[in-house]
């Protein structure tokens, strides 16, 4: 087994010391099964959505400010979405999507990859936060029924957060969702 | 004779103990071989160091993924949606939806039999009062930081649209407007 050897025998007591290795690997084993038992071996995640609305103007903000462009996600029809982009109230493009869902496992879970695609390309075209250093996102405003189950409302916030840019804060770069969404209240 | 002849066959004389099989094959390296004449030793060393190198790789594996934060609290009646494009779970009140209840950090808060009779939006008062009160909780224990106004929702996915986007409106007027759904994640291959 592992020792240490100083050499020489001129002393009086021997200066060889076998390392206790059966114990270390007891103290390992113990060691390895206490973190197996407490790790989290968890697949959770997080989407985000965004329930900030413009407040009512103070005193010192310049009486105009120029709305910006809004993507509205319509999934109220059975057979396809609309993408709205408004200026405030101004319908500036409106663009069909069929709603085709593809099924993702046995659980039921369905992605819009359709829509994935087109708000993508949309972002692309009309996405008016793009620079890294950007502080400000794109906002997408979902419309949805009452009765619609909530997992076909992840799976369309899903595809709405499909295009992906990148983010400086500080020395940290990261991609993130390039929308932030929030609800419509009708 | 043929009685002494019998009884011969149990008088052996004494003899060492000693390896007796195969000695008598007239060839002899087979003898040699049998005897336990060779050069090597039978026994053998355990090599512990790789062992023990293996076992330190695995604690340090372990280490790096340990969270002393424990598990997520997921209750057992949700069952979560999944999706592709997420982000890390963050610390956060947990608010979570069944079937007929709204629960908040095991609390219960509220029923979505009420939303969903009413068929319109509302505030749901009772979540509406939990949330404000570890808001204000909150500033009292970090004076002078400021309030992240994080909150994660897990819904299951057969709640309707119309409670989540409630429990959503009451949770933002309780001083939470960055709301968050807990999902599960799905690979981008799956």
């Amino acid at each position: 087994m592992a020792g240490i050897d100083v050499g020489g025998h001129g002393g009086k007591r021997n200066l060889n010391h076998e390392i206790p290795l059966i114990p270390f690997i007891d103290f390992l084993l113990c060691l390895v099964a206490f973190l197996l038992v407490t790790a989290v071996w968890s697949q959770m995640a997080r989407i985000n959505a965004d329930a900030k609305v413009p407040g009512p103007p103070r005193p010192d903000e310049p009486d105009e400010i120029k709305p910006e462009k809004e993507l509205h996600v319509e999934m109220r029809g059975d057979k396809k979405f609309q993408l709205v982009w408004k200026e405030g109230a101004t319908v500036v493009n409106t663009i069909d999507v069929d709603r085709k869902a593809v099924n993702m496992g046995t659980e039921g879970d369905i992605t819009f990859p359709a829509l994935a695609e087109k708000v993508t390309s949309e972002w692309k075209n009309n996405g008016n936060h793009k620079a890294p250093t950007d502080k400000k996102f794109d906002r997408a405003v979902l419309h949805t029924d009452n009765s619609t189950p909530f997992s076909d409302v992840i799976a369309v916030i899903d595809a709405v957060y499909a295009p992906q840019r990148d983010f400086t804060l500080g020395a940290k770069a990261q991609k993130l969702p390039a929308f932030n969404l929030t609800f419509a209240v009708n | 004779m043929s009685g002494q002849k019998a009884l011969s066959r149990f008088h052996q004389p004494i003899q060492v103990p000693g390896r007796r099989l195969i000695h008598h094959v007239p060839l002899p390296f087979v003898v040699k071989k049998a005897v336990g004449g060779g050069q090597r030793s039978v026994n053998q060393e355990i090599p512990l160091i790789p062992f023990i190198d293996f076992l330190l790789c695995i604690v340090l594996f372990l280490l790096a993924s340990f969270s002393a934060s424990g598990e997520l609290p997921i209750d057992k009646n949700v069952r979560l949606p999944k999706a592709e494009n997420v982000i890390d779970m963050t610390e956060a009140p947990m608010v979570a939806i069944t079937g007929n209840q709204i629960i908040v950090d095991g609390t219960a808060a509220g029923s979505t039999r009420t939303i969903e009779d009413a068929n319109r939006m509302q505030r749901v008062d009772e979540l509406f009062g939990i949330l404000k009160n570890k808001r204000e909780l909150w500033k009292q224990v970090n004076p002078g930081k400021e309030f992240p106004g994080v909150a994660v929702l897990q819904v299951d996915r057969r709640v309707t649209a119309l409670v989540v986007k409630s429990v959503f409106q009451t949770a933002a007027m309780a001083g939470y407007p960055s709301i968050s759904f807990m999902v599960g994640r799905l690979g981008k291959g799956n």
